[in-house]
């Protein structure tokens, strides 16, 4: 069964063409180089680009993959969550390839493809990874926080969510207050190895004693807005290091903390986490450190490329769709949903 | 004392004890309070009884609306304008009374404490009986205020629930503050006691919790909602990191229905669809990633400027430009908020 998938959520525009688990091809335009400029995405802008590339992305994928959309069988897409302008660039996309190819579409949520990124295999069907049900899974990215358990494929509870801010988006802001970059969360990353991960300051861990597994990030904000107004600005430079790997820490023994509440409730110790921010390879480690204690797995997507926006994973999760016959049966009525839910896209 | 659970044939049972002088507990927008004929003095005396209030210590009424008010009330032109920024609101106002209440409802200088209430029952009933209500919380005098029938029955005696004639039960009530009451009487307003929806002056809302922000949000735009009609609605939020903007989306997106409200920051906008006959869409935006002004050009907020739609605009100070070009097809709201000096936050109309 080959898929072609397009994901147009936020800031990319990437197509895929994948074989069951396998991407045979995958193309990103990443405007991360627009964005470095701005410090983020910018609705029109994005919109503007999705639109002037997604033609030329399409064909690149096929052609990289040496296939014809005669050879293709179904049509994946990103239905939402995401920037609304942006999901329609896809979604227009999908329906006019639908149309003209008299192809199938079956859509999918972003949340469910960070969700199965772990499970992503290259060409050669590598890794081999197999799916043990049920696990836990845990997205974490600028724009979402998550964790969801599995008992079956595309069949998600979701056990807790972010009330307010992103953990990617933790990380981004801090880096903006501590005048670092854009994306931050690298800077960071850099910045607290340096340091060797250590915390220097007690920032709060927001949440920990709410009894549930909602996360809220906002109030770790206040207190990085708190301590840097007490800082005279020569300080700020000399400890900034030390700074941004105390903040880090309390972003990441936060998600570690809930998780570790998962596991206990649910008594499942096997993980897939996906999302920007499990490219941390500090925060890779601090979640085999807890998986240690419980006996239990965690996998990561295999590759880079796989823990940002992309198509690939988009289509993986449509192979196990189109298994279960979950196709879009009103094409014409077919729209973006800019707040959707993971639990409402099964 | 009869217990019954509140409906709309609850209110001729009401009207019928009121009438009678009885005595009635009831739900409202606050607390449970009691309810009885403000102008039967044999009623008033029952409540002051009932309370163990000391003489001397006024009670404020409830009035059905503005009509009411001013037969009750003396209001001069400049406190009719404060009025008219502050209401609807949970305040309870302190003005000159006319003396058409018992007198042991005013205070020692002859005013009256009174709140225009739009909690649906109360307010339906107030309509049907025609005249102002006892307004204070279902405790004796001192004690803390009662959110659920069942806590306040524990702490009546055998005595005091006998003087009770009627109680309506709307299970346990969210837990707000009473009203706030500011005394309008002297040149400047002053708060005697701080409520849910605290205020510095009358542009100035003061939150010490993220809830009070999300209730003073559902108040702002409570308020200016109906301009929504003719044009959309901008809200133009600005404010340090951390301070509570998104926090204050998330309350007005409760009042929709929609719990769900995260910070758009990362997508730039997120849009919600609202089931309500006045509102159309909830559009929240962020400009926090945006610098520099040439970008406003291509924003593309055109599509969302129907009537009937609401917009919010997190660090909407990055604007700058693009609210001359918006000034005439939308009502442009701005929200200042600011960190104070301990840890509450100033909410600036």
């Amino acid at each position: 069964m080959i898929i072609l998938s397009i994901d147009t959520s936020a800031d990319e525009t990437s197509c895929a063409i994948t074989e069951g688990r396998k991407v045979l091809s995958n193309v990103i335009f990443s405007q991360i180089m627009l964005h470095a400029k701005w410090g983020g995405i910018f609705p029109t802008v994005a919109k503007r680009a999705h639109e002037e590339r997604i033609d030329q992305v399409v064909e690149e994928c096929l052609k990289k993959a040496k296939l014809t959309m005669k050879q293709i069988d179904f049509i994946a897409v990103t239905q939402g969550p995401g920037l609304a302008i942006a999901l329609e660039i896809g979604i227009k996309k999908a329906k006019e390839l639908s149309l003209k190819y008299n192809k199938k579409i079956i859509s999918v949520n972003h949340l469910e493809g960070h969700i199965y990124s772990s499970f992503v295999q290259n060409k050669k069907g590598n890794p081999p990874r197999h799916f043990t049900f049920p696990f836990l899974s845990l997205v974490l990215s600028g724009g979402h926080t998550e964790i969801v358990l599995l008992k079956d494929h595309v069949t998600y509870e979701v056990l807790g969510e972010t009330l307010d801010d992103a953990s990617g988006e933790a990380l981004d802001k801090a880096a903006k207050m501590l005048g670092l970059g854009y994306p931050g969360g690298p800077v960071i990353e850099r910045l607290a190895k340096e340091v060797n991960n250590k915390e220097f300051y007690p920032f709060p861990r927001p949440m920990l004693k709410s009894g549930n597994l909602l996360f809220s990030f906002s109030g770790l904000k206040t207190s990085l807005f708190y301590f840097l107004k007490k800082l005279k600005e020569k300080d700020k430079a000399l400890l900034i290091r030390q700074i941004a790997s105390s903040y880090q820490e309390a972003v990441f023994d936060t998600i570690i903390k809930k998780t570790e509440s998962a596991i206990r409730s649910t008594k499942i110790s096997n993980l897939a986490v996906g999302g920007g921010v499990i490219a941390n390879m500090h925060l890779r480690f601090l979640f085999r450190k807890l998986i240690d204690k419980y006996k239990g797995s965690v996998i990561f997507p295999s590759q880079k490329y796989l823990t940002g926006d992309n198509a690939a994973m988009i289509g993986v999760v449509a192979y196990y769709k189109a298994k279960k016959n979950m196709f879009v049966t009103n094409i014409e009525n077919f729209g973006r949903i800019p707040r959707f839910h993971l639990t409402k896209s099964t | 004392m009869k217990i019954i659970t509140q409906s709309p044939t609850a209110i001729s049972e009401a009207v019928k004890i009121l009438k009678a002088g009885g005595l009635v507990i009831a739900p409202s927008d606050t607390v449970y309070g009691v309810l009885v004929d403000a102008q039967n003095n044999k009623a008033v005396e029952k409540l002051i009884a009932f309370k163990n209030r000391p003489i001397g210590k006024p009670i404020s009424v409830f009035v059905e609306n503005r009509r009411m008010m001013v037969e009750n009330v003396r209001i001069s032109s400049l406190q009719q304008a404060l009025l008219d920024q502050l209401l609807p609101g949970p305040f309870t106002v302190i003005l000159d009374s006319k003396h058409r209440v018992h007198p042991l409802l005013e205070s020692e200088k002859g005013t009256l404490g009174i709140r225009l209430i739009d909690y649906p029952f109360i307010h339906q009933l107030i309509k049907v009986f025609g005249k102002p209500l006892s307004a204070t919380s279902a405790n004796l005098s001192g004690r803390p205020p009662h959110y659920s029938v069942e806590s306040l029955l524990r702490e009546f005696s055998q005595a005091k629930k006998s003087m009770i004639d009627l109680v309506i039960d709307a299970g346990v009530l969210p837990r707000n503050k009473p009203s706030t009451i500011i005394d309008l009487t002297s040149s400047k307003l002053k708060i005697l006691r701080h409520g849910n929806i605290n205020l510095k002056d009358l542009k100035t809302y003061i939150s010490n919790t993220p809830l009070e922000t999300e209730a003073i949000a559902q108040l702002i735009v409570k308020k200016s909602l109906v301009l929504s009609k003719k044009k959309p609605l901008i809200y133009i939020l600005e404010g340090e990191m951390g301070v509570g903007k998104t926090i204050f989306v998330k309350g007005v997106g409760r009042l929709f229905d929609i719990n769900d409200i995260i910070s758009p920051t990362f997508v730039i906008s997120y849009e919600y669809v609202i089931n309500s006959k006045e509102i159309n869409k909830l559009v929240h935006c962020d400009f926090f990633n945006i610098e520099e002004p040439e970008e406003f050009k291509h924003l593309g907020l055109e599509q969302y400027l129907v009537p009937g739609n609401i917009l919010f605009i997190e660090w909407g100070e990055k604007g700058g430009d693009l609210y001359e070009m918006l000034k005439n097809k939308a009502h442009l709201i701005h929200i200042k908020m600011k960190y104070g000096k301990n840890k509450e936050r100033e909410i600036i109309l």
